[in-house]
């Protein structure tokens, strides 16, 4: 881990991260999973904000969006993280769970510098 | 004080006649042994449903002498309305035969509305519709919704399906159109062609159904709320008559656990599920659990956020299990009782607060 600045940390090679690659690092005093999902990187707090369930382990796809009864709209293809403990779902880019926007978990802004992935804090 | 849970009861069925046609007349006075029977619980109290002191000394059905009622209820507790639920009407949507239920639970809408409600101020009315029959149900309540006395739809917690189901939808639609609560009762699980009253089937005793008698509410509870029933129809308001309330903590946390882990199963619920009983399901005391300690019950209530506003005060009048209205104040939280004794209901079914005088009280 390379500093960049005092609020940028370079994290791994992004060599090591191919498309679908999934792994944890440390950064800001915190285990963050990172996801590359087809070709972009997201980096979001490892621990599940509900029981601490690994995040890096769960399943990255889209969603059935708040819909009317009986009718199922998916969508954020790609964009949805289910924990793999208790099926919370949140929004890779936001952190925001699915069920409440104001349950979230942290993540961070992810750059590409000199083949690096670096991480800052939003 | 509001009573929200009265039984009243005809003598024998042939006290609807007049206001059936005559193929059905001949029907309950003529059919099968000695004429037609509403079905009936396949358990009996081993002392009597009823209080001893409720059966009138012309040896009539509790329930059924106006004055005794009177009497016995309305002026010794000061009662400032009493909603009229019915007894064995309860179970009319446990007949297979739709037209007859249909045609039984208009007389006894009638029955109610021209021989009970006009005699005494304080009295409102449940309007009773075949549930089994949901477009005819809609229709009877779109029918008499605007008549004198009628608050609330009734209907028994022993049904064909969880009231979640598309199939009952025509019911709820009308009575949220028509601005009426609809009440569900404990009642009718396992008569006739309902489900058993228990997910373990018919228990051998009364004492375990009636111990079990909120178990297919918190179905039916359940299944509204994951349905989208109140999402649908925000104006609906759904009232659980008789069917205790110390299970309420656990099953709202449970839902409301379940549905942050489970939406994606049901995405059109968009609320905390406890955020929906709050706003639109209200809850008789009667039975109100009966602790050794009665702070603990205190506690439990407490749990609830929004209780004082979701309780609405019953006896169960002429019922064994009756709460009289002395013993529902002093389990109640401080500061609860003026609402949950009488402004919730007041505020539910839009009663105007009513004087002495205007109640006829002697």
């Amino acid at each position: 881990m390379s500093d960049i600045d005092s609020q940028t940390v370079c994290v791994l090679n992004s060599a090591d991260l191919p498309v679908g690659g999934r792994c944890t690092v440390q950064a800001f005093g915190d285990e963050v999973a990172l996801f590359n999902v087809v070709g972009e990187v997201f980096a979001i707090a490892n621990p599940c904000p509900h029981a601490g369930g690994p995040l890096c382990y769960g399943t990255v796809d889209g969603a059935p969006l708040p819909s009317d009864a009986y009718e199922y709209v998916w969508g954020r293809e790609n964009r949805i993280l289910t924990c793999p403990w208790h099926g919370w779902q949140f929004d890779l880019e936001t952190g925001e769970a699915l069920f409440d926007p104001l349950v979230t978990v942290a993540t961070y802004r992810v750059m590409i510098r000199a083949g690096e992935i670096c991480l800052s804090e939003r | 004080m509001i009573d929200c849970d009265v039984h009243h009861n005809f003598s024998s069925l042939g006290d609807l006649t007049p206001w059936l046609d005559p193929t059905w007349r001949r029907y309950i006075e003529e059919g099968g042994y000695e004429g037609f029977t509403l079905p009936s619980y396949p358990y009996v109290h081993p002392s009597g449903f009823f209080m001893g002191d409720s059966i009138p000394s012309s040896g009539a059905r509790p329930g059924s002498d106006f004055e005794q009622m009177k009497r016995q209820l309305l002026d010794t507790w000061e009662i400032e309305y009493a909603v009229l639920n019915g007894e064995d009407i309860l179970n009319i949507s446990s007949i297979p035969n739709r037209q007859l239920g249909r045609a039984l639970a208009h007389a006894y809408n009638r029955w109610t509305l021209e021989e009970w409600t006009p005699r005494d101020p304080r009295l409102r009315a449940s309007i009773v519709v075949n549930v089994e029959d949901p477009d005819l149900a809609a229709e009877e309540i779109r029918v008499l919704a605007g008549e004198s006395g009628v608050v609330q739809v009734l209907v028994p917690t022993g049904a064909q399906r969880g009231y979640g189901d598309p199939f009952y939808r025509p019911l709820f639609r009308a009575a949220a159109e028509c601005g009426l609560p609809v009440a569900m009762h404990a009642g009718a699980d396992g008569v006739g062609h309902n489900p058993p009253p228990t997910g373990a089937g018919y228990p051998h005793f009364y004492i375990e159904y009636h111990t079990l008698i909120f178990s297919s509410a918190m179905a039916h509870l359940v299944s509204l709320i994951s349905h989208g029933v109140f999402d649908e129809l925000p104006e609906l308001r759904f009232v659980l008559l008789e069917t205790g309330l110390a299970w309420l903590p656990g099953v709202l946390w449970r839902l409301d656990a379940n549905w942050k882990a489970l939406r994606m199963e049901v995405p059109w619920i968009k609320r905390p599920p406890s955020e929906t009983v709050r706003r639109q399901v209200r809850f008789t005391t009667q039975p109100l659990e009966q602790p050794a300690h009665v702070g603990k019950l205190r506690q439990l209530l407490d749990v609830v956020d929004g209780m004082d506003e979701m309780m609405l005060f019953a006896t169960d009048y002429p019922h064994w299990d009756v709460d009289v209205p002395t013993a529902i104040e002093r389990k109640l939280p401080d500061g609860w009782a003026p609402k949950v004794l009488s402004e919730n209901a007041r505020d539910l079914y839009g009663l105007p607060v009513m004087s002495t005088a205007a109640a006829g009280r002697t």
